[in-house]
């Protein structure tokens, strides 16, 4: 069988792709020859734990092949319908992005009119009027990712800059740094080699909102699961906490608690209640290492200012947990060697991303100090990072300053984006909509803990408002929240011109007035390593979520689909006709770009260039005595921080606060936000804005919970593989339309009529999603789950604020922040009501359908979408067989 | 040499990574032992996940990949005119994907449900083991044994939960991984001997929480909990943890079993279940004598 063999790295893992006569025939995982060296062995409790000789990537990675044939990519340049080039940027039937159809568009057509509406809005209000912003993970490597060829790009252009939000960590980033610091980490710890320290010494892990067979290590793939099956086995025992009895839950906790959404901090305050009153606690660590502890303590126990004693009884109110649990809980953490955290880098969690998550994140922080965390077995680390690995070989990851095409050294000339206005992320549609924003803080405050606090307005001072979105990457509509006010937004005529930039067919690309197809990672060439993320920044080394360092050549297998070109290639057109394109590309090819990465990294002196790029990845081996740098352990033990990615006064054994002390009482808060109603110096429980002591709750009764998705990622994959629409627990395909599955709990589902596999409207304020139910003792009753950044926005009125039956559960959810100081989502803080859907529902509402309607529309020589599939000769039989099935699930 | 396919129930975690790969493998392909396996509708493996328990106090889940068991006697076989369904000298069950056109009674014969109908093509199909791939002397990928190339769903497995090898060598690793556990046949091939082997498939579990008296607000540690089968007379015995709970795994199934729980100090409790279903029995209070 002649099949070239290719390597590339997607979010879910690096994979070899077969291709024959220029069509992929298959996606595997990378398996190791006998040319990588030897895996590090952990020798633990008289055994021996080593990694499988292979990458392990996640089922998503295993779609690729399904993606990039997929029924719904761009194919084409395309340019919305109805859209008039009118010289004032006014009356361009804006009011119908979202539901207009599109003709097909030459790349000199397209690119032609975004280079004349950019030189047009340029003159009229200045370069701050074309604002930019990227999805997350929609491809990987280190040149076309969103931080090196979009970031040249547009900082040369010069453009309003979105600052992100740390969407996954929201309670961590804003609370955990006034608590422990780590501001450089946006409030994760450090997980250093504690894959041994668990194996050697843990007793019980506290698996807080996590469920890591479903997060995964972020873009770790199923790297982890041999792990915890480790931990397993030696008998430590896993006590999960999530509102959801999670995937991992089910299959492996010992004891599972489902607390009411938003109430977790009221469990931790309960615990801390039980170990301060049996005196389980490390009073000498607590002693040493933490800053006005008996204040805190004095709340705890009813002499603060509430008069409230946190007792389990009243833990048992707030969470419905019952307080003889949670008093066993509290004993069994406080008198077994216990390591834990939430979500995936101990730090995460949906339970970060509620009204509650900075004090949450806080609490839960202290109550590892109190167990004296550092020392063998006590520690926060959650089970899904820090295997070992060889901390000298450096190469760059997608947020390393020095390993993006934006910056020298890979550039020789590093692009400065001239302009100073921003708009945040979460507020894009307040900002445009109203024409005004303000808010603090800056987003990723890696750089310190006053960046939480910097002042921002827009329109910046002797700014002009923004009138162009470019939009590159992956879709908002499912990520973001408050999907509706996203398509108000979209629908303003304050939007003069929005293209979008993107592979696929995805929610938000119907928006735009000019579509520009991207190719896949499969289509092009580019360079990284397996989930890294960077070596210096806010998830350094997250790599240590890998068995193996997997540098990987990201090869070209096959030639852009259709007529899809790489975002690089994009970009350097659009910047040839804006007049910079040999500044943007300095002359080099994308293949020239990724030697520039190999050059300028330790690759250099391990492997040739040339047999890099012939075998295709490279494995750093981990040396059996390899250093090893317990996480945190430096603190607990007294000695100079030896851990990478540390500060200067960690050597000193301080810790990045105020005091260089674990602070109980925030000094940090008490400096720059003393009267912070939502973080308070002290961290406290307080009840949601959104959660049921609040008014809203007598109408919409059931808390929706929406964590990051087992079958999904960042809505990119349910959207283009109709495979995983099969899966029970994902999805049910009904008259050609893939519904989500939400969770609800058998007495309630009784109480509504509700049987398993029915159509279920949830529903508040902000709009309604269709779903299929499953009746399910996994949730408490007061607690619906249907997965967030997993569905196919599909309203059923296309560009209205309708009835989504995509299982855009984000529709939904708060689009405002979790305070005026903490500038946080809370998704996981939804009040909604649910009721058995009897209504009429289009069919087959497939993008597919949409595509074909555009195709037909264009020029006479198109062929429709099935055709062009069929033409590939992957799909050839799905569209019939597409058909059958579903006239069958009619019948 | 007789191919075959150990799966440990018990470490499965649904990833769906065999799932996808098998997709990834067949869908929209022909190949020398099978038709292109439509885009939609077929399984070739799949991942059965039930939940298990009634009550949110102690929910459990069994997930059992779900393939063809390459029987050694296998009923599609019997149930196929004109040799459509063949075994290869290596164990792999066939059907012939032109001999086997009309055949539906090839999809019907299968105990567990794993041969699927191709309404377009009016054919039966299923799982091949990847029996092409095997044969390819230039399919590469392998782990340990470079003699001993893998399936596609095996490769792709995280969590060691599939293992592939040769049945007919004792010293083989999954004869170890086999021996390892505990053989489970899939319902419908009980007493069959088969080349797909499921290990740990759970039976029924009882479990309950035992609590000092209600005023206390305390779990009860160490209480002795044993369960009696008054029909087959068998006895399980077990303590309560430190979250009070109890859990006996592993019963057999439709037998009514007496709970007897005793603690030092308190009235003995005795609780009734049957064992037609995975059972959260009881939150018990304990009384003082």
């Amino acid at each position: 069988m002649a099949e070239k063999v290719t390597h590339s790295i997607c979010v879910g893992g690096p994979i070899a792709i077969h291709t024959e006569n220029g069509t992929i025939r298959r996606v595997r995982p990378i398996v190791f020859d006998d040319s990588v060296a030897k895996g590090w062995v952990i020798k633990a409790r008289g055994k021996e734990f080593t990694p499988d000789r292979k990458t392990s990537p996640a089922f998503i990675a295993f779609t690729e092949k399904n993606r990039a044939y997929s029924y719904d990519r761009i194919r084409y340049p395309m340019i919305r319908e109805d859209f008039v080039e009118t010289p004032d940027g006014k009356n361009r039937n804006t009011e119908n992005r979202g539901k207009s159809g599109y003709r097909r568009a030459s790349w000199d057509e397209a690119l032609d009119l975004v280079a004349r509406e950019v030189k047009r809005l340029q003159a009229a209000y200045g370069k701050e009027t074309i604002t930019a912003c990227t999805g997350s993970h929609h491809s990987w490597g280190l040149l076309g990712y969103k931080l090196s060829a979009f970031a040249r790009f547009f900082r040369m252009m010069g453009y309003t800059a979105i600052m992100d939000n740390p969407d996954s960590w929201e309670g961590f980033t804003w609370g955990a740094p006034h608590t422990y610091g780590y501001y450089w980490r946006l409030g994760g710890t450090e997980a250093f080699d504690l894959l041994e320290d668990g194996l050697q010494n843990v007793e019980t892990m506290v698996m807080w909102s996590h469920d890591p067979d479903t997060t995964r290590g972020g873009y770790a793939g199923n790297e982890s699961c041999l792990w915890r099956q480790w931990l397993d086995k030696l008998g430590v025992q896993f006590i999960y906490i999530d509102p959801f009895n999670n995937f991992s839950s089910i299959k492996q906790a010992d004891k599972w608690f489902g607390p009411r959404p938003g109430t977790d901090a009221a469990l931790c305050e309960a615990i801390a209640y039980v170990w301060i009153t049996e005196g389980l606690y490390d009073k000498d660590y607590i002693a040493k290492h933490a800053h006005r502890f008996d204040e805190w303590a004095d709340y705890i126990i009813g002499n603060g200012t509430d008069r409230i004693a946190k007792t389990p009884k009243w833990g048992e109110i707030e969470t419905g947990i019952p307080a003889a649990d949670i008093k066993a809980f509290a004993r069994r953490w406080g008198t077994t060697k216990t390591m834990g955290g939430s979500g995936l880098r101990g730090g995460f969690g949906g339970v970060c991303r509620t009204a509650n998550g900075t004090e949450f994140a806080r609490l839960m922080v202290q109550l590892f100090a109190m167990q004296g965390m550092g020392k063998p077995g006590s520690n926060i680390w959650s089970g899904s990072t820090g295997a070992p690995m060889d901390y000298n070989f450096w190469f760059g990851g997608y947020s390393d300053p020095l390993s993006q095409i934006a910056n020298a050294p890979i550039a020789d000339k590093t692009a400065v984006n001239p302009v100073k206005q921003f708009l945040y992320r979460p507020n894009v549609p307040d900002a445009i909509l109203d024409g005004h924003y303000e808010w603090y803080g800056n987003g990723f405050c890696g750089g310190g803990i006053d960046l939480e606090f910097v002042e921002h307005i827009y329109p910046e001072v002797g700014c002009n408002k923004v009138h162009m979105f470019w939009r590159y990457g992956g879709t908002f509509m499912g990520t973001m929240l408050d999907t509706n006010k996203w398509v108000r937004m979209y629908k303003s005529p304050e939007l003069e011109f929005v293209v979008n930039q993107d592979i696929h067919f995805h929610g938000e690309a119907r928006f735009a007035d000019v579509i520009l197809p991207a190719c896949t990672n499969l289509e092009r060439y580019d360079i990284g390593e397996y989930c890294n993320s960077g070596n210096g920044g806010y998830q350094s080394h997250s790599q240590t979520g890998c068995s193996w360092q997997v540098v990987v050549f990201q090869d070209k297998a096959i030639e852009p689909l259709w007529e899809s070109q790489s975002d690089y290639w994009i970009f350097a057109n659009v910047a040839e006709r804006l007049g910079f394109g040999a500044e943007y590309t300095e002359g080099r090819t994308e293949l020239e770009w990724c030697k520039r990465f190999w050059e300028k990294s330790d690759l250099r002196d391990r492997v040739s260039w040339e047999d890099f790029t012939k075998k295709g990845y490279y494995i750093p081996p981990c040396p059996e005595d390899h250093e090893r740098h317990y996480g945190f352990r430096w603190f607990a033990e007294g000695y100079p921080c030896d851990t990478p990615n540390h500060k200067n006064f960690q050597e000193e054994g301080k810790l990045g606060t105020f005091t260089g002390k674990f602070e109980f009482v925030s000094e940090s808060l008490l400096y720059w936000a003393p009267d912070d109603e939502v973080r308070t110096p002290i961290a406290t429980y307080k009840p949601s804005w959104e959660g049921h002591h609040s008014i809203k709750a007598r109408k919409y009764p059931f808390h929706l919970i929406s964590p990051h998705p087992r079958f999904d990622y960042h809505t990119q994959h349910n959207s283009s593989t109709p495979w995983i629409w099969e899966i029970p627990e994902n999805r049910k395909y009904i008259n050609g339309n893939p519904y989500l599955i939400a969770r609800v709990h058998p007495t309630k589902a009784a109480e509504k009529g509700i049987k398993e596999g029915d159509m279920i409207e949830l529903f508040n304020e902000r709009g309604s999603v269709v779903c299929v139910a499953h009746i399910t003792y996994r949730v408490e009753p007061n607690t619906i789950h249907a997965y967030g950044s997993s569905g196919i926005y599909n309203p059923t009125i296309p560009g209205e604020t309708s009835t989504d039956i995509g299982g855009c559960v984000n529709v939904l959810s708060p689009g405002r922040l979790i305070g005026d100081k903490v500038p946080g989502m809370a998704p996981n803080s939804t009040l909604m009501d649910v009721r058995k859907y009897e209504g009429e529902l289009p069919d087959s509402q497939l993008f597919e359908d949409k595509l074909d309607k555009v195709a037909f529309d264009g020029e006479s020589d198109t062929a429709s979408c099935k055709e062009i599939i069929e033409g590939h000769g992957f799909e050839k039989l799905q569209s019939l067989v597409r058909a059958k099935y579903q006239e069958g699930a009619r019948g | 040499m007789r191919y075959g396919i150990a799966v440990d129930t018990a470490k499965c975690m649904a990833c769906y990574c065999c799932f996808t790969v098998c997709k990834d493998e067949h869908c929209g392909f022909a190949g020398k032992y099978s038709a292109a396996q439509p885009m939609m509708g077929q399984f070739w493996i799949n991942i059965v996940e039930r939940e298990r328990g009634d009550s949110s106090r102690r929910t459990k889940v069994e997930t059992i990949p779900l393939l063809c068991s390459h029987c050694e006697d296998p009923a599609c076989l019997k149930a196929s005119r004109d040799g459509a369904v063949y075994k290869r000298e290596d164990g792999i069950v066939i059907i012939d994907p032109e001999k086997s056109k009309g055949q539906s009674a090839i999809v019907e014969a299968c105990p567990t449900g794993a041969v699927f109908w191709n309404e377009e093509l009016e054919i039966p199909q299923k799982c091949t083991m990847c029996a092409e791939l095997l044969d390819d002397p230039e399919y590469l990928a392998y782990l340990g044994d470079p003699k001993l190339k893998r399936p596609r769903c095996v490769e792709a497995c995280p969590n060691r939960a599939l293992i592939f090898g040769d049945l007919d060598d004792p010293d083989s690793d999954i004869n170890k991984f086999i021996a390892a556990g505990k053989v489970t046949p899939l319902s419908g091939l009980e007493g069959q001997k088969t080349n797909v082997v499921h290990l740990n498939i759970p039976t029924v579990f009882l479990a309950g929480t035992v609590y000092r008296p209600v005023a206390e607000e305390e779990v009860a540690i160490g209480a002795k909990v044993k369960l009696t089968s008054a029909e087959t007379e068998e006895v399980w015995e077990t303590e309560t943890n430190y979250f009070g709970d109890w859990e006996v795994e592993g019963l057999p199934k439709n037998k009514p079993i007496d709970i007897e729980i005793t603690f030092d100090g308190f009235e003995t409790v005795n609780l009734s279940a049957v064992t037609d279903t995975d059972h959260y029995v009881a939150q018990t209070y304990l009384e003082a004598k």
